[in-house]
């Protein structure tokens, strides 16, 4: 039987304002040449999910076109393949509303999921970077005939997160003995919630049933923790590379992961046997010129770099200019810098021209945003 | 289906190109990489979408399988179409004959059903072994203007090479009176680019003369053209200006490369427009470490450098290790350079290894000593052009 993947693109924007004010957080731009939901959707595809359905809520227009028409992750299909569903289902409804938790999104696509035929489906966010063989994960899941499979990390001592995440606690077999909200390393319950699940699509039909007989909003706290030891509920714990995307400074620090930690590097973009498939540009391979200087840095296609790069992560089209220096920073596409400019830890969104013999500085702690299309 | 057009190509991507040697052994000359991530093919398929060419015949023959691998259904050049579209011809065996292609011209015949399917008006004839961009709407444009049964497209070319070239001589309206294949003495240096659009009638009419004559090489530079000629068709010659690169020795191959670094190289592929189009193949981006030192280079996808590179073309996935030095050369897809390796003046072609402390080539060779690494190789041992 096959299974079906829903991505939900804009959970979580409002921590990572300043990337989605006119992006859905599925959109934004991430590691040279991706998008964060690059690596949920060649998650699924390397996994031979090739059903995929996309819940748009608001400002996703970048998304749709990033996505055209899904050919770029072998997803333009006659059958299956992807499908962005737009929030504007219910709009004929007294009722109308765009969603901000994940049942309220499941709730609006419910005559979707009462069709579906495959048996199993697979829920995430875009906010959780990592390269995982999801057919493990569902293997796994039909092992143990379980309801709901979740992937986890085990959490570490010292770990900490201002937004409350699930964490759980299992036996040794993996089946899930309790749930809390937790913001920190707990011992009791080591193991926190990716936000990838695994369903059997009866129990999220029967889930959905409920949510809408007793009003329910949220997946997690009406539905997941309502006695998790009662349900058939398994955690996955994968042990690999997993980056967390959900602020503005972890957005910012993962980019600059990937340019300092080979390993991290290698697991989440370096997998040949799982490549992470993106929207085609045609951009010709990158120019280094005479005289320039790069270390450390993660370099898209389709740049001309004169100047001095270290530690950077330089976007598709960049334009480095003779004897500027772009340090700890991150440049979107087209990112123009001129000459004797210096940037240290800025973030500049897409076509943004930095005019010569300009000096700005962001620090590690806070990095300097500049919004899409500012000229400075 | 009804699917009438009013030009549609025929792209001769069949020949050997013999003169690159090792790398043509396994490939056909078109599927040669070319500029980090192009083949040579992508040239001319995307000049003909960028023309708004839809339809065009890829005629294989010699080791087709990387060049079908390649080219695919032809989505990366956006030729992937319900009517029209890119179709793979290869030669084929019918009720009488299974012959190979026999020259150009009989290439063309052979495939004359898949001519008539689209009912063009004209069609334009294209070989697989040049880099340029070139719009061929305009040569179309020309050809309608002068009533032309076939237009030639001819570049300037030096005087002295002249004689490698099929020489056009033309009057002053630029019609053709006189076309020479490679001669001793030639009269002028506009050589022909082997880009011709016939107009479909005067091709078909052609065609069916040089099939039935045992003594032609069935060649459309040797034996149609100069028919043409002796018949009295209207030839024209359309002058093209611009980059175009025969790219069929290792030399030319080698300096075609090299003059994408130039600091304002002749041949754009930054431009927006007419983009040149390649498959991809979803590779991360490239990574560049502490201890890199680059100048002058052009690098692709998915390489890690870790060397020095100097004044090379680097192509998808390649590996530059620790120490190891680049200089003047071209390395192709997934090639790896182990620590201290060192190469200069060399083409490496795809998923070659240059173990450590091996060397290729010498710094002082220059252009006419560039040493080819085969496709594969396991390099253990300083390697040189002879």
């Amino acid at each position: 039987m096959s299974t079906t993947g829903f991505i939900f693109s804009n959970l979580n924007s409002n921590t990572l304002s300043l990337l989605t004010s006119d992006r859905t957080v599925a959109a934004i731009p991430f590691g040279c040449r991706y998008r964060l939901v690059d690596f949920a959707l060649s998650n699924m595809v390397n996994s031979d999910i090739t059903d995929i359905n996309i819940i748009a809520n608001y400002n996703f227009r970048s998304l749709v076109n990033h996505i055209g028409s899904g050919k770029d992750w072998d997803l333009a299909r006659r059958s299956g393949g992807i499908k962005i569903l737009s929030p504007g289902q219910e709009a004929r409804q007294a009722d109308a509303f765009v969603y901000s938790y994940r049942l309220e999104a499941l709730r609006s696509i419910r005559d979707r999921i009462n069709e579906l035929t495959s048996d199993t489906v697979v829920l995430t966010d875009s906010d959780h970077l990592c390269n995982i063989d999801l057919s493990d994960v569902i293997a796994f899941h039909k092992a143990n005939d379980a309801e709901a499979t979740f992937v986890t990390v085990q959490s570490k001592i010292g770990d900490f997160t201002r937004d409350p995440q699930t964490a759980l606690q299992s036996d040794a077999k993996g089946r899930v003995t309790d749930i809390v909200r937790s913001t920190g390393y707990d011992p009791d319950h080591p193991f926190v919630s990716i936000r990838i699940f695994v369903l059997s699509t009866e129990f999220l039909i029967r889930s959905l049933e409920e949510a809408v007989a007793r009003n329910y909003h949220s997946f997690t706290n009406d539905i997941i923790m309502h006695s998790p030891e009662r349900r058939r509920f398994y955690s996955y714990c994968f042990n690999d590379v997993v980056i967390p995307v959900t602020t503005f400074l972890d957005y910012y620090r993962a980019n600059m992961l990937l340019t300092s930690d080979a390993a991290a590097r290698n697991a989440i973009l370096g997998k040949w046997e799982r490549p992470i498939y993106t929207r085609v540009h045609n951009s010709p391979p990158t120019v280094y010129h005479d005289g320039c200087c790069v270390k450390d840095s993660l370099i898209a296609d389709g740049c001309l770099i004169e100047g001095t790069v270290e530690n950077s992560v330089l976007f598709r089209g960049v334009k480095v200019s003779r004897g500027a220096v772009v340090k700890n920073s991150i440049l979107f596409g087209d990112t123009y810098v001129g000459s004797n400019s210096s940037l240290n830890c800025i973030v500049s969104d897409k076509n943004v021209v930095i005019s010569d013999d300009q000096t700005l500085s962001g620090a590690g702690s806070t990095p300097f945003y500049i919004a899409k299309n500012k000229r400075i | 289906m009804y699917c009438k057009k009013e030009c549609i190509a025929m792209l001769l991507a069949g020949g050997q190109g013999s003169r690159l040697y090792a790398l043509t052994q396994k490939t056909a000359k078109p599927a040669v990489n070319y500029g980090g991530k192009y083949r040579i093919i992508d040239f001319p398929l995307s000049n003909c979408i960028n023309s708004g060419i839809d339809t065009v015949g890829v005629l294989t023959q010699y080791q087709p399988l990387a060049l079908n691998d390649y080219i695919g259904k032809g989505a990366a050049w956006d030729l992937d179409r319900i009517r029209g579209g890119l179709t793979v011809l290869p030669p084929y065996q019918d009720g009488k004959n299974a012959d190979w292609y026999k020259g150009t011209a009989n290439a063309i015949y052979q495939n004359i059903d898949f001519i008539k399917k689209f009912d063009p008006e004209y069609v334009l004839i294209l070989s697989g072994d040049h880099i340029y961009k070139m719009d061929y709407a305009k040569m179309l444009d020309f050809h309608k203007e002068k009533k032309a049964a076939c237009t030639v497209a001819t570049i300037t070319v030096p005087i002295e090479e002249a004689s490698r070239f099929g020489i056009c001589n033309t009057r002053e309206d630029g019609s053709i009176y006189e076309f020479e294949e490679k001669p001793k003495e030639p009269k002028n240096n506009q050589a022909s680019m082997g880009i011709y659009i016939f107009s479909t009638n005067i091709l078909l009419e052609y065609l069916e003369i040089d099939e039935k004559d045992p003594k032609s090489s069935k060649d459309f530079g040797k034996n149609v053209i100069p028919n043409l000629l002796r018949s009295g068709e209207r030839l024209y010659a359309y002058p093209f200006t611009g980059y175009w690169k025969d790219v069929g020795t290792i030399g030319s191959l080698w300096e075609a490369n090299m003059d994408l670094l130039a600091e304002k190289p002749e041949l754009d592929l930054r431009t927006r427009f007419f983009r040149i189009y390649s498959r991809n193949s979803a590779r991360p981006p490239q990574f560049v470490g502490k201890t890199a030192a680059i100048s002058s280079s052009m690098i692709s996808e998915g390489c890690s450098v870790y060397g020095t590179v100097k004044h090379s073309v680097i192509s998808g996935g390649a590996v530059i290790g620790k120490d190891a030095v680049v200089c003047d050369s071209v390395i192709m897809d997934d090639v790896v350079i182990e620590p201290g390796a060192k190469v200069y003046y060399a083409i490496v072609d795809s998923e070659s290894v240059i173990r450590s402390g091996v060397t290729v080539g010498r710094p002082d060779a220059g252009k006419d000593h560039i040493t080819v690494i085969a496709k594969g190789s396991d390099v253990t041992k300083n390697a040189e052009e002879k």
